[in-house]
């Protein structure tokens, strides 16, 4: 099971320059070693992406982000972080403005002077879960994902040397592959599955319940009515109307949102802040992934306020089960990307690490899966004009972009656990990893395993 | 004009699109046709005098007029600009910075070449480096990067001049460089370009191939058939009309954005359609045209493929057959499937195909193909049911080409003469950074295409391996590197009425 948090903290304005220079100094030291990233690599066995931006903002002093996608339950996860930054990250973290609710002693307690306090517990604080995650290799574990990884590299390795008679089986070749790498990849453990039965039972109970809860919330309404107009009726009756009503208020929620979406101004020309936009293009398509973080404001509107988390939630609901093999509609570039409400619910944040462009990565969205990008970002203030929440939006390319560009910040610090590969080529290497570990295949088996070689 | 063209093939039923009698006489030639009836050509790639207004561009187009969209003409003649040949012609800043980014910024930019992959450590790059760009001054240079973003020539505008012989080519190129001459513009580079149809009236690139088999096919707006109707949308290659043309509807159902002009008594002779109030649209009917030398080693090519066919398995697979799973297709055009090729229909290769029901696994065409790169139309859907989406999609990234050989015939393809020889790659798009651009990064060099590892075109990109699917087992030989990029640019490629309002560009004071 992964996790995503993201730790948010109010900065002080005057020393964002500082903690721009150290998160620097931090990914310069990374990089400066003679396997680059190879001691954070070890030092966050757990960790998949992460990244650290300091999100600038017209109304809100500026607020320093750590995006983290991890395996397992975040409290281990955070004691690695704080033994692999240490004193540098108490450092950054004593630029941030004191929180002035329940945490402000345990951020007093960390960022005094001499404090030498454990920073763990208060990062977790700080932290938010997403209303809305996805992860594409679902299920994969960093450390599963790098020995697949590898024991593909040795099964090609083999192959390119020849080593294998033209006209071999399948069925042999699995036979003869198996055997040369069983002992330095383990094969004879099986690998658990990738969605345990109970997490997937409760995906879909999740689901369910929630559907069900909002149909109970809209049929009330009705059927107290018709009970206490008609009490001497039968319930079916009452459900009756109880469904009529709810049917009535639909539709008038529907005019109501149309209503708002005929007026929502848009802001079709985000102004443009060149150095800004250089310094984002100078640090992408470096590797084959990349990655984008973005903060909007959210309309104002009790009806905004209610709709958003209410969308939000169906659609983090519905992608458990309906995206657990990576695809979004018919696209698989996401390896972990994730939807918060931040400051008090006045903002969403969005954050994603992808692979291939910025750009067909966006093309993708506007081209394949528009829809469910539109209904999250309905709500942010200058989006595209949408039509009742999913239509239009995002499907207006250009202006997307240029909205979707405007939000983001640079990535001061991003970190990948396997920089390499696509998530397809981690579904591929998974499925040939899974095929070694089997200890025989069928002939048709053995030729469809042997089409990913 | 498009009729009996080279690339855009006309259909038996309403012939080759074309534009209607309103914007036909407004756009250049070249948006409509690659002048295939007019076989010789060459590429004069201009460096202007510094602030040289307009000028000089009144008096070529008096010595040698820009062929309009209006039908087959005895010369055909096409001009573009860069950024620096614009500015140095006065166009001013606010119009400059209409135009889109990656026109702005110029292919050399420093985060532009990691993303085409024109890095020299790739060995995809000429020795010495790119020979020609617009040379943009970068803004915002990258002190880290030590990667050279300027080249020894700059180029400010490509003229293109095509006739049906030598003779005729000569004459009106000698006519168009006088009056270059005496205007103060010089030449810095001129590239000859030939279409040179074998036996069979095919035109085949340099390492033998029959080429420019597939292009999209625009409707909507302007486009229409030989009788003046809409022209029908083609189910696999069809584009709307905004794609290939600035100011109407594109793709994402806007019209393409282009640059704009305030509307003033100098710009009176440009229309307002699609640009916002108080300006006049100097990119309507216009387009960008991207524009790559790309220089081929014949012998090297041919080389690789012997290595490379020695080292696979089986005794049927010789180097030409390893060429061809490399093209994706047979040195005829035939396109690659499981056991074969698809025959021709009338003599020619068909492009009527799609990939996923007939060769998802890539046997016959391999899914790292330079074809199936080019344009994967449905072959990267993961299953039938996002057939339609995914060619949908793909159809969102194609553009015309108009590109030509240049450099002699090779006598003996195994054999390197030494000639300087390639493809004076072209192509016209409205939105480079999703068309062209996409489709190099992408689809061309991207080392994750599909689901491939660390490969790319085994045709355009660096040496390395390239696989073969095959049953039961993939095979996957290593090729080099054999074509290498030898300059390059984005040009704004104006209709006639914004070749007017640029004419009448008065010299920039200093």
């Amino acid at each position: 099971m992964q996790s995503i948090r993201s730790v948010i903290l109010e900065l002080q304005p005057e020393s964002v320059a500082q903690v721009r220079v150290r998160i620097t100094a931090l990914e310069q030291q990374q990089k400066e070693l003679e396997t680059a990233y190879s001691a954070l690599a070890s030092a966050l066995p757990l960790l998949h992406f992460m990244s650290i931006t300091v999100f600038p903002d017209a109304q809100y002093d500026p607020v320093l982000v750590i995006e983290a996608n991890f395996d397992g339950a975040p409290g281990p996860f955070w004691q690695q972080f704080e033994r692999a930054f240490g004193e540098e990250l108490r450092a950054v973290l004593r630029c941030g403005k004191a929180p002035r609710d329940g945490r402000a002693a345990l951020f007093q307690a960390v960022t005094r002077a001499g404090s030498r306090a454990p920073m763990a517990q208060l990062l977790e604080a700080l932290s938010v879960a997403p209303i809305v995650g996805h992860q594409g290799n679902r299920g994969l574990d960093r450390a599963r994902i790098v020995a697949d990884g590898a024991a593909f590299t040795a099964v090609q390795a083999i192959l390119d040397r020849g080593d294998v008679p033209p006209g071999t089986a399948p069925a042999d070749l699995h036979r003869l592959l198996r055997a040369q790498l069983q002992a330095e990849f383990g094969l004879d453990r099986q690998a658990p599955p990738r969605i345990p039965p109970a997490e997937s039972l409760a995906d879909y109970a999740r689901l369910a319940i929630f559907v069900l809860l909002l149909v109970v919330v809209a049929l009330l309404p009705g059927t107290l009515l018709g009970m206490a107009l008609l009490p001497h009726r039968g319930f079916g009756l009452h459900l009756l109307i109880g469904v009529g009503v709810m049917a009535a208020l639909l539709a008038g929620l529907l005019a109501w949102v149309r209503t708002l979406e005929q007026g929502d101004p848009a802001q079709d020309a985000p102004p443009r802040d060149e150095a800004a936009l250089r310094a984002m293009a100078r640090r992408e398509d470096r590797i084959t992934q990349n990655h984008m973080g973005s903060i909007v404001h959210i309309k104002p509107g009790v009806l905004r306020a209610m709709l958003l988390p209410v969308a939000l939630t169906v659609l983090s609901l519905y992608l458990r089960v309906s995206a657990r093999d990576g695809y979004l509609s018919s696209m698989r570039t996401i390896h972990f990307a994730h939807w918060a409400l931040v400051s008090n619910r006045s903002r969403l944040m969005f954050f994603s690490n992808f692979d291939g462009s910025w750009e067909s990565y966006l093309d993708d969205f506007i081209e394949k899966a528009h829809t469910g990008l539109t209904l999250a970002w309905t709500s942010g203030i200058g989006f595209p004009p949408t039509r009742y929440l999913v239509q239009d939006g995002a499907s207006q390319g250009r202006k997307f972009k240029a909205w979707a560009r405007h939000s983001m910040a640079e990535s001061l610090f991003w970190y990948s656990g396997y920089k390499g590969y696509t998530v397809n080529q981690i579904e591929r290497q998974a499925r040939v990893a899974d095929g070694l570990r089997a200890a025989s295949l069928d002939p048709g088996k053995a030729a469809a395993w042997a089409m990913d070689l | 004009m498009g009729d009996g063209s080279m690339t855009d093939a006309p259909r038996p039923d309403v012939g080759a699109w074309r534009l209607d009698a309103e914007h036909a006489p407004l756009a250049q030639g070249l948006v409509v046709s690659a002048f295939a009836h007019l076989p010789e050509g060459c590429a004069l790639l201009l460096t202007l005098p510094e602030r040289s207004g307009g000028a000089w561009l009144a008096s070529l187009r008096a010595v040698r007029p820009i062929t309009p969209a209006l039908g087959k003409a005895d010369l055909g003649a096409a001009i573009a600009f860069t950024v620096s040949g614009l500015q140095a012609m006065g166009l001013d800043d606010a119009a400059l910075r209409s135009f889109s980014t990656p026109f702005q910024e110029g292919m050399h930019q420093i985060d532009r070449k990691r993303r085409l992959s024109d890095l020299p450590k790739l060995g995809t790059v000429v020795d010495g480096g790119p020979a020609w760009s617009a040379n943009v001054p970068d803004a915002n240079p990258d002190p880290t990067d030590p990667t050279p973003t300027t080249t020894p020539a700059t180029v400010h505008a490509i003229l293109l001049l095509y006739a049906a012989d030598s003779p005729a080519l000569a004459a009106t190129e000698k006519a168009a460089l006088a009056c270059l001459e005496g205007a103060g513009v010089r030449l810095a580079r001129r590239i000859e370009l030939s279409l040179r149809f074998d036996g069979e009236n095919r035109a085949r690139e340099h390492f033998g191939f029959a080429d420019g088999m597939s292009q999209p096919v625009p409707f909507g707006g302007p486009i229409v058939t030989r009788d003046g109707a809409p022209f029908p949308e083609d189910k696999l290659h069809g584009v709307p009309a905004g794609e290939v043309l600035i100011g109407h509807v594109n793709a994402h159902g806007e019209p393409a954005q282009g640059p704009i002009v305030l509307a003033d008594e100098r710009s009176a002779m440009l229309r307002a359609d699609a640009a916002p109030e108080g300006f006049r649209n100097l990119g309507l009917d216009g387009s960008y045209l991207v524009v790559r030398e790309l220089r081929q080693d014949v012998a090297s090519f041919w080389a690789s493929m012997d290595r490379a066919a020695e080292t696979l398995s089986g005794n049927h697979q010789g180097a030409e057959w390893l060429a061809s799973k490399v093209v994706g297709r047979t040195l005829d055009g035939d396109v690659l499937v499981p056991g074969g090729a698809l025959s021709p229909v009338d003599g020619q290769p068909r492009n009527d195909f799609t990939f996923l029901a007939t060769d998802r696994h890539g046997l016959g065409c391999p899914l790292g193909s330079h074809i199936r790169r080019a344009n994967p139309r449905d072959g990267l859907a993961p299953n039938d049911a996002a057939g339609p989406d995914l060619l949908a999609a793909a159809q969102n990234h194609r553009m015309l080409r108009r590109g030509r050989k240049y450099g002699p015939a090779i006598a003996d393809p195994r054999h390197d003469d030494g000639a300087e020889r390639g493809l004076l790659f072209m192509c016209i798009n409205t939105d480079i950074a999703r068309q062209f651009e996409f489709v190099q990064q992408t689809w061309m060099l991207n080392t994750s295409f599909a689901t491939l590892l660390d490969e790319t075109d085994p045709l355009m990109g660096p040496a390395g391996r390239f696989t073969i699917p095959t049953d039961p087992l993939r095979s996957r030989p290593s090729v080099a590197t054999f074509i290498h990029f030898a300059g390059g640019e984005y040009f704004f490629l104006p209709s006639l009425p914004a070749l007017d309002y640029l004419q009448a560009l008065p010299a920039p004071s200093s």
